[in-house]
């Protein structure tokens, strides 16, 4: 009973949420859904009776795939979308009739075969003492090589990382002093009044003044400036006010 | 089923502790209004102006989350070893020690390359 | 809790080559790892050689010391039998020469994190950087072949298709000039090679769902047994044949061929049109005889047709190229098609070891002639690398007589000419196929020879009868590993197009006792 309640949310839940993967057009929304699937699928796993399923799916999917799809969203950047564009002419109708050919094919060829009751898994790895031992046996036997060849494949993953993504430096690093007399050369003012400095209020929402009491331009935080002009609420004095005013028109501009 | 019991009551718990945390904060916490805490992070440094829709990580990421997968799944083969520990006996260990032996060679590898270094 | 575990017996001394070629790639990190930059290429080249040849001499002690093993090893999930150690045997010294070719580095690029074009790429060029990885990839992806084609269980195979795949994805993406098209050869290969792999899987999937089983006699022996699920073990085999076939390039899976081989770096692409073609027909030939084999009168009509679209296909295609390595990609398309009559070519034990040996010399022979013409297409090149354009190519027989002759050969051997190696090689399969009842395929498998022979023909014909261009591409000095290679194959194709039967009769030996289950 438990099953088929669990079953029958989880196929909401999973179904709606990969539609939304398939749909939704930005990309982020879309790693977030394929993870609201894989995590029914490990739910769905684990009442079959099969834990290790249930905990790989958690661990290694949820975890560790989804959180590499997401990083790569960011490498890419989360606002870049895919242009649609077709490259070949056609292709997207094709690629749907094929899609739900093979679906049809698979539905009927699966829904013809003729399947005796289900045992269950508990049942098959009763002598081993349960799911997770009977795995290890079957792994540390027959499997024992393959899953000493699979090491290799990790190695290459490491490998592949390094060297696609990792640059050795060839000339030494820049030190602090090195970067600081390129600032120098450049002629760009090597250093700039922060917010708050010679303020008569000793604060960083304060734009800072210079010398002569006239107030730095280049202090002005922006961010709160631009709330004080959506709550319309400045400093009491004018000229900070005026000159929050004046930043928050010149980035409008 | 039973096995589950545990992790759904400890689901439950910390989904509980984390909407408790969020709803009550709002009644118990003092409110001091300041123009200051308008900005980011009020640590007193600009926030440099990001592009619109969020900056691009750097590619170096890419290295870390690459190594977490390896590890990971390195840790998937440890979770069956260590539940049939008792069975599997002399046999299991050495396969064991043999493939994180090779696995940390990949690990060798990236740290005698500075791929763990952020420079 | 009832202690019921045994220690697997593990044969290591059949397993010893791959364990050798796995351990020197291991090492092969380790040495990445702790040794200085200069020191790298000296230790990397001797190791691999080292683990290249010792795996075959482990081969020779085998075959001649223990003698052909007749049950699987390690608890049935490894098979090595005589195909299987013909294969390796095949595999290793084609990467042997491969690695030749490896050497010469400046095909690979500097810094593969680097923009390409940017300053940085030319400050690593400078400082002399180098990717030494490239030669414990290939020690990885030549084990992978190795266990590949040796497989005798779906899991393991998937296990190894990958092992194999993944240091080719990635080896495909580090050629030095012309970056972009070998990073965007190296994406396609990946996101369709990806795609392959989750065809097998679903279809491996689908075939435990008929057997119970993903060993391949396991299978064979559910064909008796199991009723009223044929659909699963149809569309399971239909998977399974579209994760195989398109490994080897066959008709409707061949669209990544031409691209990759043209973007990748030209000595991988010979380690790829070379041994990964054989070792994907090893492991093809074992899912098809020994799981499948009685299921045959299921899977050879499909078969017919995919051997028929992938001849015609590969040899009509290659006609219409202008660029050297996209021909020899349609070129190595049209090949697999010729293999493939052989797998279709199946009947009574004598018929199938007929059909295998065949199989076996002529994945030799065009290995082997494949590997010497991409040799060649290294040394022809221009200013921005190898010349890749057939135009370029005008006239080559005037400056460079004994090239452009040794290419020249190789053209005719992968033409089927009499009095070389290609000749014998299709004949032993095409023969083994015609007494199996696939006439019709021969028929077509020789006009589309000959369709293909003339375009070989039309490439002699422009290297040695029109004019060179004036600005025509340089002749490089090929590197002593460059010329020993093109040596070796040109060496390979004369003598076994001349006196074939030596190892003719090796690859009779070695299918005879067929495919251990």
């Amino acid at each position: 009973m438990g099953e088929t309640i669990t079953f029958w949310v989880l196929a909401v839940v999973s179904v709606s949420a990969a539609l939304g993967l398939v749909f939704s057009r930005k990309a982020v929304y879309c790693a977030l859904m394929l993870g609201v699937v894989m995590f029914s699928l490990a739910v769905l796993y684990a009442v079959q009776d099969a834990p290790f399923l249930a905990a790989v799916q958690i661990i290694v999917y949820t975890g560790a795939v989804m959180m590499l799809f997401l990083f790569v969203l960011m490498l890419v950047g989360v606002d870049s979308s895919d242009s649609l564009v077709e490259t070949i002419r056609g292709q997207r109708f094709w690629a749907l009739v094929a899609g739900l050919a093979f679906a049809a094919l698979v539905g009927l060829a699966i829904g013809n075969t003729i399947v005796g009751p289900a045992a269950g898994l508990a049942g098959a790895t009763q002598a081993a003492g349960g799911n997770v031992p009977a795995l290890a046996q079957l792994i540390f036997s027959r499997y024992v090589f393959a899953f000493e060849v699979a090491s290799a494949l990790l190695i290459t993953a490491a490998l592949g990382a390094m060297v696609l993504a990792h640059r050795e430096r060839v000339r030494p690093k820049p030190t602090q002093k090195e970067l600081a007399r390129a600032r120098f050369f450049s002629g760009y003012a090597p250093s700039l009044p922060g917010p708050g400095t010679y303020a008569r209020n000793n604060a960083i929402d304060m734009p800072a003044l210079l010398p002569d009491g006239s107030v730095s331009r280049l202090s002005v935080n922006r961010v709160i400036a631009r709330h004080d002009v959506d709550d319309d609420h400045f400093p009491e004095d004018a000229k900070l006010a005026d000159a929050i005013r004046q930043a928050v028109e010149e980035e409008g501009k | 089923m039973e096995l589950y019991v545990p992790i759904l009551v400890l689901a439950v718990l910390a989904a509980g502790f984390a909407v408790f945390s969020v709803t009550i904060a709002p009644f118990t916490g003092p409110k001091r209004w300041n123009r200051a805490k308008l900005d980011a992070y009020e640590c007193g440094i600009d926030p440099t102006p990001q592009p619109v829709g969020g900056g691009r990580f750097p590619l170096k990421y890419m290295i870390t989350a690459m190594l977490f997968i390896v590890f990971d799944i390195e840790i998937i083969f440890l979770y069956p070893w260590a539940v049939a520990f008792d069975q599997l006996g002399v046999f299991g260990l050495v396969e064991m020690v043999l493939f994180i032996v090779t696995v940390l060679v990949a690990y060798a590898y990236v740290w005698r390359r500075k791929g763990l270094d952020w420079d | 809790m009832n202690n019921t575990f045994q220690a697997p017996t593990i044969e290591y001394g059949q397993l010893a080559p791959l364990l050798l070629v796995f351990g020197a790639a291991v090492v092969g990190v380790l040495i990445e790892a702790f040794a200085p930059r200069y020191l790298r290429k000296s230790f990397q080249v001797p190791l691999t050689f080292v683990s290249l040849l010792g795996a075959f001499a482990l081969i020779l002690v085998q075959v001649f010391v223990s003698g052909v093993p007749t049950a699987p090893a390690a608890m049935g999930a490894v098979a090595v039998d005589g195909p299987s150690l013909f294969i390796w045997g095949v595999i290793l010294i084609l990467a042997a020469v491969s690695v030749l070719l490896i050497t010469d580095d400046d095909h690979f690029v500097p810094q593969a994190a680097a923009v390409p074009g940017s300053a940085e790429e030319d400050d690593a060029l400078a400082e002399g950087a180098a990717h030494t990885e490239v030669y414990p990839l290939v020690l990885f992806a030549v084990g992978g072949m190795l266990l590949f084609a040796a497989s005798n269980d779906l899991l393991m195979m998937f296990v190894a298709l990958e092992v194999m795949s993944l240091p080719l994805y990635l080896l495909c993406g580090l050629a030095r000039r012309r970056r972009l098209l070998s990073q965007e050869a190296s994406v396609k290969y990946f996101l369709l090679g990806a795609f392959s792999s989750g065809f097998f899987l679903y279809g491996m999937a689908l075939i435990y769902g008929f057997a119970g089983t993903v060993d391949l006699a396991g299978i064979s022996r559910a064909l008796g047994t199991v009723s009223g699920q044929d659909p699963l073990l149809l569309i399971g085999t239909a998977l399974l044949g579209v994760g195989l076939l398109f490994k080897i390039g066959a008709a409707p899976f061949q669209a990544w061929k031409p691209d990759v081989y043209q973007g990748a770096p030209t000595p991988i692409t010979a380690l790829m049109a070379s041994g990964t073609l054989v070792a994907a027909f090893g492991a093809l030939l074992r899912v098809f005889w020994v799981a499948l084999g009685n299921l045959d009168w299921d899977w050879r009509p499909v078969m017919w047709g995919v051997a028929i679209l992938t001849m015609v296909l590969g040899a009509i295609l290659a006609i219409t190229q202008t660029d050297i390595k996209r021909m020899l990609a349609y070129s190595s398309i049209a090949h697999a098609g010729f293999l493939l009559v052989g797998v279709i070519a199946t009947g009574d034990a004598r018929q199938n070891a007929d059909a295998l040996s065949g199989i076996l010399f002529y994945l030799l022979v065009y290995g082997i002639t494949t590997v010497g013409a991409f040799a060649v297409v290294t040394v022809v090149r221009d200013a921005g690398g190898e010349a890749g354009h057939l135009s370029r190519w005008a006239g080559l027989g005037k400056r460079a007589p004994a090239l452009a002759g040794v290419f020249a050969f190789f053209l005719l051997a992968f033409a089927g000419i009499p009095l070389t190696s290609g000749f014998f090689g299709k004949y032993a399969v095409f023969a083994a196929a015609a007494t199996g009842g696939a006439l019709p395929l021969v028929i077509v498998g020789v006009v589309s020879s000959a369709v293909a022979a003339f375009f070989y023909v039309r490439v002699i014909v422009l290297m040695f009868f029109s004019e060179p261009a004036a600005d025509g591409p340089t002749i490089a000095v090929p590197s002593m590993g460059t010329a020993a290679v093109v040596t070796v194959a040109a060496a390979a194709t004369v003598v076994l197009g001349v006196f074939p039967e030596p190892v003719l009769r090796l690859a009779d030996q070695a299918a005879s006792t067929l495919f251990i289950r």
